[in-house]
């Protein structure tokens, strides 16, 4: 099949993919962007690897058609710290709390977490347990997560 | 042997609770994973597997793949001259010969210049099958007429076992009626006939345990890359220990060791399963074959299908007690299945059941069956969980049906240092008593009565609490450090250590208390197996116990050049000096001093005289520093559905000596998590013929964070004689008592007493209707 232009917003700038119309947002991002931050863990959306955000929306990139997010602003953990290179308060708290053990889910994770406090800046922690029950992580057993989360809500609002 | 280095004043290591190095990069996304790896030319591979559990192949056409455009390696069997019968392990067996023994085994690869290609190329291959009978069930397949799994005459794996705890089988014998059985072993002690007659009270019961998957969120994945001109293979890998990896690629593929480098990239968890080489051998061959770099990233069905699973275990365990429940005698038989090839940690399960808690007569009879699946590796303290189940729900049982506590039953039998293990070692000092007591003390505990009589009212389901010990002997290994002083007045620490638990940041806090320097001078690498030393697998508990050591003496080995560089050109005695900040300086001579990086210079410096100070360690281990964890849960049962909630999880874990809290609390925290998984939803389940009903982690339920409340984590310290500055292994403890735990809660709300994991909520639904309805 022949390529397909697939002009889009990544992280704030203008992009303009050659992609396969086959081909999953995951794949454009990892292959075509070179963004390999958001993961492939199983390619079914099931373990939230994959996780970025279009139009401030978590969803699983492994599902999503790359040609989909035409003229849509797609959002990677590549795109989350400031222009200055300072942390998204939730990656800060995830540095802070000593979250991250493999690493693998962590991408993923932040993108669900960070869209959840963009609907909802002052979670419960069963609201902020919810809102990332679509991210599996077999290192760290959720609870330095929940703390994470929770303070960079805390952060979020003070700031 | 590394002593506990005598440091004459604080400095910024050991013991602090600051993030691990390299949390930015991963927060960041940057943090680079096999898969995420680029290379000129880089060609995407894809296996065909077997869908049948045990089928003969009759036919294999490749042609009409190997025409398709973008294609440029097919192999099967035939073009591998390195594959022969009888093989060992599933490395060995990368390509089914001419029979398949698991859905899933590969039977023909492809590289491409693209996946989709690949995906194409494997649809256009013909294979032509004939089935065959399947032993699917392992006590089925203890017959001897059951249908045979390994050729003739292939032998069993015990290396496993070593690389674990370091105990093989005592007695292994291949039953020659049973052609299924791999492994035997046999532990006894005292006389359990006699003893068993004595008993007041005798309790039986069968226990099961599924297969589980290690559940590590990155797949199996590498790259290879194979240099026609010079020979050499370059395999980037996501391993436990890439020295292993290599070693097992040499073997395989019958080639010199030299020959390969593999480069570790972040592995993305292994829990176990990363240690032995599953991807990594046919990669390498589709490079040689196609002359290409070649990546392989096994699918999440793939490893579901086809990875290397932690067995199904069954124990029957039969114990005799006195009135006052003092244990008699202990009679046990595991039967662990393990797939289609032998690997299983056999004689460890013999030693949980009959030690943890001290039997004077015991017999446990082990043994490892073969069948029709993927054949299993290790997962985090190998038959440590699974064991644990049965003995502490067992030892619930007894107490509760002696009207005894069950804490203080377990407390007053558990073993202590200086017991003897049952295959005949002693127990070395360790903190499980300690554990347990630190339960017994907390709230949770302490308030089980009222917890268990509010459940029921006000629309609350049934409460109970429980709690359970589980411990682990440490595997040892060889290992090598070295720490380099560089021009700028840091320090360099390089090892081989794969870092897959935060060991990384814990051999840097170790490397900075050693030689004098805070933290923030010491960058720890690890190296490829062509530039490091030579170190062991990060499995087993033991990368801190063992590198924690080397690193130490490589540090001091350093500390001790600095100080004898700095004596000469501060016309000192080294008795007199002491590091501070980042200098050396003369004790009580105030302006005499010389910094680190004037020193590291030196060492740098044309024309110098003075040598760099690189500090080196090679050191061997020969004691073992048993590591105990105990959880306590308290769950809330729904007597309609069955389903649990568990309402509070506290781990109290002996770490020996609490070296980097942070990465100690993550451990226990996933590894409870990864314990109630097995308690609660995991399990691999297979059809009659054989194949994996839930290949998917829809269907393979791994816990969420809104299954799981948050892990309370206790610290034990009792410090190991052996460990650096007194530590311990950390991370497989706390996978063990969980599925008991929640057991033994489970018969305190609703009386029901479940052997078979995992708790589902239909498993739990139906104890209750058969025990009445309302649960009491």
């Amino acid at each position: 099949m022949p390529k397909m232009v697939l002009e889009t917003t990544i992280n704030g700038e203008a992009a303009e993919l050659l992609v396969q119309p086959y081909a999953t947002l995951l794949e454009a991002l990892r292959d075509t962007a070179e963004l390999t931050g958001a993961k492939e863990g199983c390619g079914t959306g099931d373990c939230g690897a994959c996780t970025v955000q279009v139009d401030g929306k978590p969803v699983a990139s492994c599902l999503m058609l790359a040609m989909q997010v035409r003229g849509r602003q797609v959002r990677t953990v590549e795109g989350l710290a400031s222009e200055d290179g300072s942390l998204h308060p939730v990656q800060a708290a995830f540095v802070k709390h000593g979250v991250p053990q493999c690493g693998f889910c962590i991408p993923g994770m932040i993108m669900s977490a960070s869209a959840l406090l963009e609907a909802n800046p002052a979670p419960s922690e069963e609201e902020i347990r919810l809102g990332i029950a679509g991210n599996l992580c077999r290192c760290t057993g959720y609870t330095k997560m929940v703390a994470a989360i929770s303070e960079a809500a805390t952060a979020g609002k003070e700031g | 042997m590394a002593t506990v280095m005598k440091t004459s004043r604080d400095v910024r290591g050991i013991g602090l609770r600051i993030p691990r190095v390299d949390a930015p990069e991963k927060v960041a996304g940057k943090t680079l994973y096999v898969d995420d790896l680029k290379l000129p030319g880089l060609l995407q591979a894809r296996l065909l597997r077997s869908p049948h559990a045990h089928a003969k192949i009759k036919r294999i056409d490749t042609s009409k793949a190997k025409a398709l455009p973008g294609v440029r390696a097919v192999l099967t069997a035939a073009d591998i001259p390195e594959l022969e019968p009888g093989a060992k392990t599933r490395g060995h067996a990368m390509m089914a010969i001419d029979r398949a023994v698991f859905a899933g085994q590969p039977v023909a690869a492809v590289a491409a210049d693209e996946l989709a290609i690949a995906d194409e190329a494997l649809d256009l291959i013909e294979v032509e099958y004939e089935v065959l009978p399947a032993a699917v069930d392992p006590i089925k397949s203890m017959d001897p007429k059951a249908p045979r799994v390994a050729d003739e005459g292939t032998e069993a794996d015990t290396s496993e076992a070593l690389a674990h705890s370091g105990i093989a089988p005592t007695e292994s014998e291949t039953a020659q009626n049973a052609p299924n059985v791999a492994q035997k072993s046999n532990l006894g002690r005292g006389d359990v006939a006699a003893a068993m007659a004595e008993a007041d009270f005798v309790l039986e019961k069968t226990y099961h345990v599924p297969m589980v998957h290690q559940g590590y969120i990155e797949p199996h994945a590498a790259v290879a890359d194979y240099n026609r001109a010079t020979g050499q293979m370059t395999v980037w890998a996501t391993t436990q220990g890439s020295f292993n990896t290599r070693a097992e690629i040499a073997d395989i593929l019958q080639i010199p060791e030299a020959s390969i480098k593999v480069i570790p990239l972040e592995c993305g968890g292994g829990f176990g399963a990363k240690i032995r080489a599953l991807v990594e051998p046919i990669t390498v061959l589709l490079s040689r074959a196609s002359g290409r770099p070649v990546k392989y990233v096994m699918t999440r069905r793939e490893e579901l299908e086809a990875g290397m699973p932690a067995p199904s275990v069954t124990i029957k365990l039969k114990t005799g007690v006195k009135k006052d429940g003092t244990p008699l005698a202990l009679e046990g038989e595991t039967v662990i299945e393990a797939g289609a090839y032998s690997g299983a940690v056999l004689t460890m399960s013999g030693v949980f059941l009959a030690s943890v808690y001290q039997w004077p007569n015991f017999q446990v009879t082990g043994y490892e069956v073969l069948t029709h699946k993927p054949s299993i590796a290790a997962y985090r303290a190998p038959m440590a969980p699974q064991t644990a189940f049965v003995i502490d729900s067992h030892m619930d049982q007894i107490a509760t049906q002696l009207g005894l506590d069950p804490a203080e039953y377990k407390l007053k039998h558990l073993q202590k240092g200086g017991d003897l293990m049952a295959h005949g070692q002693p127990w070395q000092p360790n903190g499980a008593s300690e554990c347990l007591q630190a339960l017994m003390e907390h709230p949770v505990w302490k308030g089980r009565d009222e917890w268990r009589a509010s459940g029921g009212k006000n629309g609350a389901g049934l409460r109970g609490t429980g709690l359970a010990v589980g411990g682990w002997v440490p595997g040892i290994q060889p290992t090598s450090a070295s720490v380099r002083l560089n021009p700028d007045g840091t320090l360099t620490v390089l090892t081989g250590a794969v870092d897959i638990a935060g060991t990384n940041q814990g051999l840097a806090l170790i490397a900075a208390s050693a030689y004098g320097v805070d933290i923030e001078r010491v960058k720890i690498v690890t190296g490829d197996t062509d530039t490091s030393p030579l170190t062991g697998i990060s499995a087993g508990s033991k990368t801190t116990y063992t590198v924690g050591a080397a690193v130490i003496e490589a540090a001091e080995d350093a500390r001790k050049q600095t100080l004898d560089i700095a004596a000469g050109e501060l016309e000192a005695a080294v008795a007199d000096l002491d590091i501070v900040g980042d200098r050396v300086v003369v004790e009580g001579v105030p302006d005499k001093s010389i910094t680190l990086a004037a020193i590291g210079k030196k060492g740098n410096t044309f024309q110098s005289r003075v040598p760099p100070v690189f500090g080196t360690s090679a050191l061997g281990f020969s004691v073992q520093a048993p590591a105990f964890a105990a959880q306590l849960a308290r769950i809330e049962v729904d007597p309609d559905t069955g389903q649990i909630t568990l309402t509070d999880f506290v781990c109290a874990q002996d770490v020996g000596k609490l070296l980097n809290p942070l990465g100690a609390e993550g451990q226990i925290q996933g590894g409870a998590v990864q314990s109630l998984g097995f308690a609660l939803t995991e399990g691999l389940m297979y059809s009659d013929e054989g194949r994996l009903m839930n290949p998917s982690l829809l269907d393979y339920r791994k816990l969420t964070a809104a299954d799981v409340p948050n892990i309370e984590t206790i610290i034990v310290e009792v410090p190991a004689p052996a460990g650096p500055f007194g530590g311990r292994g950390v991370g497989e403890p706390p996978i063990i008592p969980a599925p008991a735990a929640v057991a033994n809660a489970l018969q305190d709300a609703t009386g029901v007493r479940l052997t078979v994991l995992p708790l589902t909520p239909e498993r739990v639904a139906l104890g209750i209707v058969a025990n009445g309805g309302n649960g009491h």
